[in-house]
């Protein structure tokens, strides 16, 4: 049984479990499905019963996603339809802590660096680059060109410092170095616009991209004439992708076609088991690295939803394995 | 938050477009070509915003759905069925017929689409002489045309309020005559192909499309479950006037009954069942009898107007018309006009919807027909468009949120229409 938060009026584009509080959830949200309108901050919280908001804020334009502090519990970041980076506090129940507006359209992807010693925000926007931050946002620290798309997906890799993968309308997966600012690798991934992407927790070569082909690929990054894995079954474009931070085998996806799917990639046929809870397109999606097998994922339909699929394996990694901002990737 | 009037126009659009774009990144070229789509202007449907000039359902009734030749409606004549749903619609909000601009009612069968048939319903009503009534015909969608067209006078400010109605009797007049056609129809292939007979396009989009028999059947159960629930629920309680008439048994004796419930509804459909019927229309056909819409009697009717002037008169607003599209397909699959229409219609309304790709437009089965449609409630052809409105605009009155709404039918000789309709909230 799923743990529902309703929204009413706001349309859900990403959610992400605390990194800190094991049942503490943020998502951004929009007002008429992000086409038009004002967006919306919610942090959630898990109780016995059901879900309740802890704190949100209102934006001036749709926010299309958020990543929390690895540094800070109360802070986190989102991106939003005006090209804006927005840090919050959950202390500070007015106004963000700051706003950084450099990107000149919609930032559709922020992510928060967990490797040891970086503190380090990245951004993603339609304006085809993608930008690294200090923690403050006092302004990005490198702009990064290449893209010859709108980016949709900036994902600092667990591994390499300074290093992060994007996802592009241009049908490229990159892998970027920010030290020195280039492009590592530009791997025409698929012949259509690839939505999300995500490094596996456990194998820092592996890379999955979730497409406008309704295809999930995994990617070896030494290897990228073609993917390891090509998996289908989705009926419409993937929205996020997502491996699990406690196997290195499993990951989720979340579609357009109103599905959230999970994958063990060690079986003959992959697909463990497609969860159709949702009446809207799925867009948000993350696994709990606190609490195995618990994921949260969210839903033009205005909901939140936190659940325990069945399929997925009772955990064999203890928490030990599961990174957290104080131990370190080597 | 006043959000929406800092997002340019552009702006909105260009987010539309892209995510569009996931749904269907490539298009079909060819299926585009037969479309007529006029330039989405509509702002204000895309926002949301409500507009004194909108047009709004205040209204709507319907009479049941007799079975044809066979039912209680079968010797009723279709002035009877008009008059008794255009009087309901008005005395239940307490409107006077003189405060109507115009009277458009959709028939196909009846001579003339039933213009003179109209005019005398409209005086069985008591309506003055003063008010106008005239008919339309686009084959299966005329209910829904006669609302497009009053729409149409509504927002060129030619009339304020109007009915749009439809009706057939199918048990009084069949489809047979095709009227006066030129011979050289034979050297014309899409001209020939508009005397194909329903059931023959059916069994072409079955073929061309990949729809088994076992699908068709499938479809066909679902709609008599929804309907026969629906039914149980009385769901369909509020919508239909009861009809007293009179009805020839078997016998020839004549009796006088009151219809109130569609009759075309089986609620023992089984699967098993629908599999024993035999093809209708070819030989080794997938179309029978079960899964095809019924040969039908009925009769609906909609009080529609400007949202100024319904305001103004205290009238309540049960829906408003969004955004409408009528396409043109070729004319031996007509069965798919919807799956062109819809997305169409969908696009015009600016909703993110608009983009499912036309071959398969995966809507979740539960949002289609959710109460049952023509398979099990029937399908009197000039009156089925308008049927669908008061259907639908109840249906989302009745969960009582905020919501959307279409409604959508193929059109025999190769059309496709759909109109979206917004329930705005309780």
């Amino acid at each position: 049984m799923a743990k529902v938060f309703r929204s009413p009026a706001r349309h859900g584009y990403a959610v992400e479990v605390s990194p800190f509080i094991p049942n503490r959830v943020a998502c951004a949200a929009s007002q008429y499905y992000g086409i038009a309108g004002c967006g919306t901050l919610l942090v959630l919280d898990e109780t016995e019963t059901g879900v309740a908001l802890v704190r949100s804020w209102e934006w001036s334009d749709g926010l299309f996603d958020v990543a929390w502090s690895e540094a800070n519990e109360h802070v986190l970041v989102a991106g939003g339809g005006d090209g804006s980076l927005q840090l919050w506090d959950t202390n500070n129940h007015s106004a963000p802590l700051r706003v950084a507006k450099e990107h000149t359209q919609e930032v559709y992807a922020v992510d928060w660096s967990q490797t040891r010693g970086e503190n380090l925000i990245v951004s993603g926007s339609w304006d085809q680059t993608a930008k690294v931050w200090d923690p403050a946002l006092s302004r990005s620290l490198t702009t990064l060109r290449g893209h010859e798309g709108v980016i949709y997906s900036t994902i600092w890799s667990p591994h390499i410092p300074g290093c992060f993968a994007s996802a592009s309308g241009d049908g490229t997966l990159r892998v970027w170095d920010v030290k020195s600012a280039v492009c590592r690798l530009a791997i025409p991934a698929h012949k259509a616009e690839i939505l999300s992407c995500d490094w596996c927790k456990y194998d820092q070569n592996i890379v999955v991209t979730g497409s406008v082909d309704c295809t999930v690929c995994v990617w070896d990054l030494r290897n990228i004439r073609q993917p390891v894995n090509q998996m289908l079954g989705h009926a419409y474009a993937i929205r996020r992708v997502k491996f699990s931070p406690f196997s290195k085998t499993v990951l989720a996806s979340c579609s357009y076609d109103f599905t959230v799917r999970f994958w063990d990639l060690s079986r003959n046929q992959p697909l463990l088991d497609t969860v159709e809870h949702h009446s809207e397109f799925v867009c948000g999606l993350d696994f709990n690295l606190h609490i195995p097998n618990q994921v949260v994922d969210c839903s033009w339909d205005e909901t939140v939803k936190i659940y325990t699929p069945a399929c997925l394996s009772a955990a064999t990694h203890k928490r030990e394995k599961s990174w957290s901002k104080s131990s370190a990737w080597s | 938050m006043g959000g929406l009037e800092s997002i340019p126009p552009t702006a909105a659009m260009h987010r539309l477009k892209l995510i569009s774009g996931h749904l269907c990144p490539g298009g079909s070229a060819e299926l585009n070509r037969d479309l007529q789509r006029a330039e989405c202007g509509s702002a204000a449907a895309a926002s949301g915003r409500d507009s004194p000039d909108d047009v709004v359902v205040v209204h709507g009734r319907r009479t049941a759905i007799g079975r044809a030749k066979r039912g209680a409606l079968k010797d009723t004549t279709p002035d009877e069925l008009l008059s008794a749903v255009m009087t309901a619609v008005l005395t239940d909000v307490g409107l006077s017929p003189d405060r109507l601009g115009d009277v458009c009612v959709g028939n196909v069968l009846q001579p003339g689409a039933g213009a003179l048939m109209a005019r005398v319903a409209h005086f069985l009503s008591g309506f003055p002489e003063s008010v106008p009534v005239y008919t339309v015909n686009r084959q299966c969608s005329s209910g829904l045309q006669a609302l497009l067209n009053l729409a149409g006078s509504i927002q060129s400010r030619t009339v304020d309020l109007g009915l749009a109605c439809g009706v057939e009797s199918m048990s009084l007049q069949s489809i047979g005559n095709p009227g006066d056609l030129t011979s050289r129809l034979s050297d014309v292939e899409k001209a020939r192909d508009c005397l194909i007979p329903m059931g023959i396009t059916s069994e072409n989009v079955a073929e061309r499309f990949g729809v088994s028999r076992e699908k068709q059947d499938a479809f066909a159960l679902s709609s008599q479950q929804k309907a026969a629930r629906a039914q149980s629920l009385g769901r369909f309680d509020q919508e239909i006037v009861p009809v007293t008439t009179r009805f020839v048994d078997a016998d020839g004796k004549q009796l006088q009954v009151t219809v109130g419930r569609d009759e075309g509804v089986r609620p023992g459909t089984t699967l098993e069942g629908l599999a024993k019927l035999r093809p209708a229309f070819t030989p080794d056909g997938s179309t029978t009898a079960g899964n095809s819409s019924q040969v039908s009697d009925g009769a609906a009717a909609l009080l529609v107007g400007r949202r100024s002037v319904v305001e103004a008169l205290g009238l309540p607003v049960l829906g408003v018309l969004r955004a409408s599209a009528v396409v043109g397909v070729p004319p031996d699959v007509m069965g798919i006009g919807p799956a062109i229409a819809i997305p169409a219609a969908l696009e015009k309304a600016g909703r993110r919807g608009a983009v499912y790709c036309v071959e398969k437009l995966g809507i979740p089965m539960e949002k289609v027909n959710p109460n049952g449609g023509a398979i099990a409630l029937g399908h009197p052809l000039g009156c089925t468009g308008a049927r669908q409105v008061v259907t639908l605009l109840n249906e989302l009155r009745r969960r009582g949120r905020r919501a959307f709404g279409v409604v959508s039918m193929c059109i025999g000789t190769g059309m496709g229409a759909a109109a979206v309709f917004e329930y705005p909230g309780p």
